[in-house]
Order: structure tokens, then C-alpha cells, then sequence
């Protein structure tokens, strides 16, 4: 085969497999810190005190309102000029983190939202209060409705951290580049690329389907 | 039991001058009432009538923008000092919320828990009784409202009057001074009816204080020691279960028991 080099690719296995390796490193420090994060927010959009609930939507929007590649490049190169010094996984980890809060707050706020308004009155009513309700009814209840779609979210994710590479963190895309800098493969190696990517999403959106099918089929006795 | 018997206990649940508004409909329009120890007062009246709303500001899950509320003697949810509210911390409202049980037209369960699960979650996380102790009380009470064998259910696995069998033993668990009933039958398919109203006069019959707006005018004729007719935001009649229904003094309650008696 002309295009696809076996030699090369055995050569640069390795090093494309470490990228891999990063990429889904960086992928699941984001995937813990905004589904907590985002959490906050949404439960700050649903303050009753106002100011919190201006700052919060303002930051959702502006997060929503400008590109992901733009976060990455204002994290790592514009903040050093106020002062704010990172390494590229910080920084790629902290713009994932914030973008990806933004829309996942969204996600739980409709999620806690689809709680119908008689668990807050059974809860209410048994003298739970706020606080105690939205933490053993309703949020309990919440996370599993959004479970699916937070998992196609960070199939996205996993997709974008992609972009990290203009912050030369070294994942998988970064890798290729700087290998094809130096032997011009880019067939072998953005095609292995590509396959790596799609031998952890593929499977991981079956894994999504089958929380979808779950989540749906209710609460129910496990079966022995 | 007969009339006189009430006038010598003291009242659970009192209210004085209930005002509620929905927008610019006003729902309730100076409500006063008072339940007695042991009592079992039924609510009837048309749909609209504000029966219900009446029901959840005892409860304060409506908040009534003028009136009182005495739950076991003491001032529930507000102070009211030379005209002006002072609403009560979210903890105090809470901790009188706990002390009335609340049964609801859909029964609302908690689906994520068991049957066993939505009994103990309260007293476990609001009493902060052991769970144990706790486990023990759900599994008797479950046996009382007769389903000792679905302790380990979840709630969408149960007939609609199992569910609110569960929700009545749920409010039970709490050991409450008083238990309100919101149209309790109202969403079950008529063959579950029977047994939902079972556990309720067992209920009445151990003397627990009971609050129940419903649309069964037998059970409320059999099993109520007062009936109360309200329509339009008004207790528009009140009096004993047989003279309310065998001799009604007010033209709106002989018109509107002609109406649900013929069906």
C-alpha cells in the first residue's frame, strides 16, 4: 500500500498512543471538574438571590457566545499578560472546564426543572427543607434523566480537546503534528489518529445508548 | 363519638381569617376553622371551590397573604406583629411541616427510593431517627395499609392504589399530629377507591386528627365526625355529617349534594 507507510506507523505508535493517552487524561480531569462545577452554576441560575443568578447567566452566555479555540488561546496566551501564568494542561483543562460547565449547567437546569412539582411538595410536606430536598429528591432524580445527554456531551469533549493543541498540550493531534513536521506521513498518521478517536468514541456512544435505554425503562426491582 | 366530646379537647389545627389570592382570583376568602383532637373533618364542595388550596396553605406549601395558623397551639410559619409578617427561618416552617402529614391527589412518591426507601427517607434525614429504628416503624406501618410484602417495590411498580396506600403510611412514618388528605381518590381508577378509604377510616379509627378534602360523600357521611361545605372561597355550611346530608340549611349545599348524589 503507497499511502498508508506499516512501517511508519509501527514507529510511531507509540508516541501517538502516549498522545492518546493524554487526550483522555485531559478529557476526564474536565469530565470530573465541570459535572461539579457545573452543578454550581446551575444551582446559582436558580438563586433567589438576583445578583448571583446575573453573574452566573452572564458567564453562561459569554461562555456560549464566543468559540472554544478563542477560550483556549485567552487562557494561555492573553492571561500571562495580567499576570496570570499557566502551563498548557492547566490552562487546556481550565478553558475546557469553564466552556463545558456553561452548557452542562443548562443540561442539569432542565433536568432539575423536569421534576414535577409534587416531589418538592411531598418533600416539603414531610418538612425537608430546600436544601435537604434538592439533595436526596430531586437532584438524585435529575442527574439520572440528564445521565445520556451529559454522556454525549463529553463524547464531545473528548472530541475537542483536539483544539488543545494550539496550547501545544501534547495530545494525540499535537503528536501527529509534530511528527509529520519531521517524516511528511500525514496519511499514516492522521489516519492512526483518526482511529484512535474513533475506537474510544464508538464505543462510548454505545455506552451512552445503553444509559439511554436505562434511564428510560423507570425504576424498577432488580431481577435476580 | 358525639359533638360534645370535641368542645372539651383543644384544637390541632386552628385557622383564623385565611386570605389567598391566585393573581386577581381570590380563592380563599376568610377562612376559619378550627380541628379538634381526634377529629375527622371532611372538606366538600365544587371544583374551584378553594378546598385544596385551603388544604396546602395549612401546610404551607400556598403561602395565604392574610390569616393565622395554629398548629397544636402554636403560630405556624409567621409572626404577624401590628400588621407586618415576620415569616418564620425555612427551619422553623419546616419543623412545623413535619408535625402534619400530607397525602396527595398523585400520590407523589418518591420513584428513586423503594416503598420501604420513601418511608424511611424523612424520618431518617429529618428526625434523624436511627435507621433501624426507622426500618422497623416502615415495615409496621407497611403491614398496617396491608402491603408488608412490597417493602422492596419501587413505586412505578405498584397499582395506583397501592402507591397511595405507600403515601399514606410514608406520612404516617413521621408520627404526625395531624393528617391532611387532598382529594386522595380523586386519581384512581374506581375498583382502588374501596381500599385507599379502608385505611383511612382504620385511620380515623385509632383517632388520629384528620383534614380531608375528598369528593366521596360517603366516606365523608360514614366516617367524618363534621362536614364542611365551601364554595367560592367560603366555609359556606358546617355541621355533623348527618345533618349536612339529610337536612341541609343552605340552598348552594342542598344544590351542589343533588348534584353529585344523582350521578
Amino acid at each position: 500500500m503507497e499511502l498508508f507507510n506499516l512501517e511508519v506507523a509501527v514507529a510511531n505508535f507509540g508516541p501517538l498512543l502516549a498522545g492518546l493517552l493524554m487526550t483522555v487524561e485531559l478529557t476526564l480531569v474536565v469530565i470530573v471538574l465541570s459535572l461539579v462545577f457545573a452543578l454550581l452554576v446551575a444551582l446559582g441560575g436558580m438563586s433567589r438571590f438576583a445578583p448571583l443568578r446575573w453573574l452566573v447567566k452572564s458567564y453562561v452566555e459569554v461562555m456560549r457566545g464566543t468559540p472554544l479555540l478563542l477560550q483556549l488561546i485567552y487562557v494561555y496566551y492573553v492571561l500571562p499578560e495580567i499576570g496570570i501564568r499557566l502551563d498548557s494542561f492547566t490552562a487546556g483543562v481550565i478553558a475546557l472546564t469553564l466552556n463545558y460547565s456553561a452548557y452542562l449547567s443548562e443540561v442539569y437546569r432542565a433536568g432539575i426543572q423536569a421534576i414535577a412539582r409534587g416531589q418538592h411538595d411531598a418533600a416539603a410536606a414531610l418538612g425537608m427543607t430546600g436544601v435537604l430536598a434538592m439533595r436526596r429528591i430531586i437532584l438524585p432524580q435529575a442527574v439520572r434523566i440528564v445521565l445520556p445527554t451529559l454522556g454525549n456531551y463529553f463524547i464531545g469533549l473528548f472530541k475537542d480537546t483536539a483544539l488543545c493543541s494550539v496550547v501545544s498540550i501534547q495530545e494525540v493531534v499535537f503528536t501527529a503534528q509534530i511528527l509529520a513536521a519531521r517524516n511528511f506521513q500525514y496519511f499514516t498518521l492522521y489516519t492512526i489518529v483518526g482511529i484512535m478517536y474513533f475506537a474510544v468514541s464508538f464505543p462510548a456512544a454505545r455506552f451512552v445508548g445503553y444509559l439511554e435505554r436505562v434511564t428510560k425503562s423507570g425504576y424498577r426491582r432488580k431481577r435476580s | 363519638m358525639n359533638d360534645s366530646d370535641y368542645l372539651a379537647r383543644p384544637p390541632m389545627i386552628e385557622i383564623e381569617g385565611l386570605h389567598k389570592h391566585f393573581g386577581t382570583h381570590h380563592v380563599l376568602k376568610g377562612i376559619d376553622l378550627a380541628v379538634t383532637v381526634g377529629e375527622v373533618v371532611c372538606i366538600i364542595g365544587p371544583s374551584g371551590s378553594g378546598k385544596s388550596t385551603l388544604l396546602r396553605c395549612i401546610n404551607h406549601l400556598e403561602i395565604a397573604e392574610r390569616g393565622r395558623i395554629r398548629i397544636d397551639g402554636q403560630l405556624a410559619y409567621r409572626d404577624e406583629v401590628g400588621g407586618v409578617f415576620r415569616p418564620h427561618s425555612n427551619r422553623a416552617i419546616s419543623a412545623v411541616r413535619a408535625q402534619v402529614g400530607m397525602v396527595f391527589q398523585h400520590f407523589n412518591l418518591f420513584p428513586h427510593l423503594t416503598v420501604l426507601g420513601n418511608l424511611i427517607e424523612a424520618p431518617v434525614h429529618v428526625l434523624g431517627k436511627p435507621k433501624e429504628m426507622a426500618r422497623q416503624r416502615g415495615i409496621e406501618l407497611l403491614a398496617q395499609v396491608g402491603l408488608g410484602d412490597k417493602a422492596n417495590a419501587y413505586p412505578e411498580e405498584l397499582s395506583g392504589g397501592q402507591q397511595q396506600r405507600v403515601a399514606i403510611a410514608r406520612a404516617l412514618a413521621m408520627d404526625p399530629k395531624a393528617m391532611l388528605f387532598d382529594e386522595v381518590t380523586s386519581a384512581l381508577d374506581p375498583e382502588l377507591v374501596a381500599e385507599v378509604l379502608t385505611v383511612m377510616r382504620d385511620l380515623a379509627a385509632q383517632g388520629m386528627t384528620m383534614l380531608v378534602v375528598t369528593h366521596e360523600m360517603n366516606f365523608a357521611r360514614q366516617v367524618g365526625s363534621r362536614v364542611i361545605f365551601m364554595d367560592h372561597g367560603l366555609i359556606v355550611e358546617e355541621d355533623t355529617p348527618d345533618r349536612i346530608f339529610g337536612a341541609p340549611r343552605e340552598p348552594r349545599t342542598r344544590d351542589f349534594l343533588r348534584t353529585v348524589l344523582e350521578r
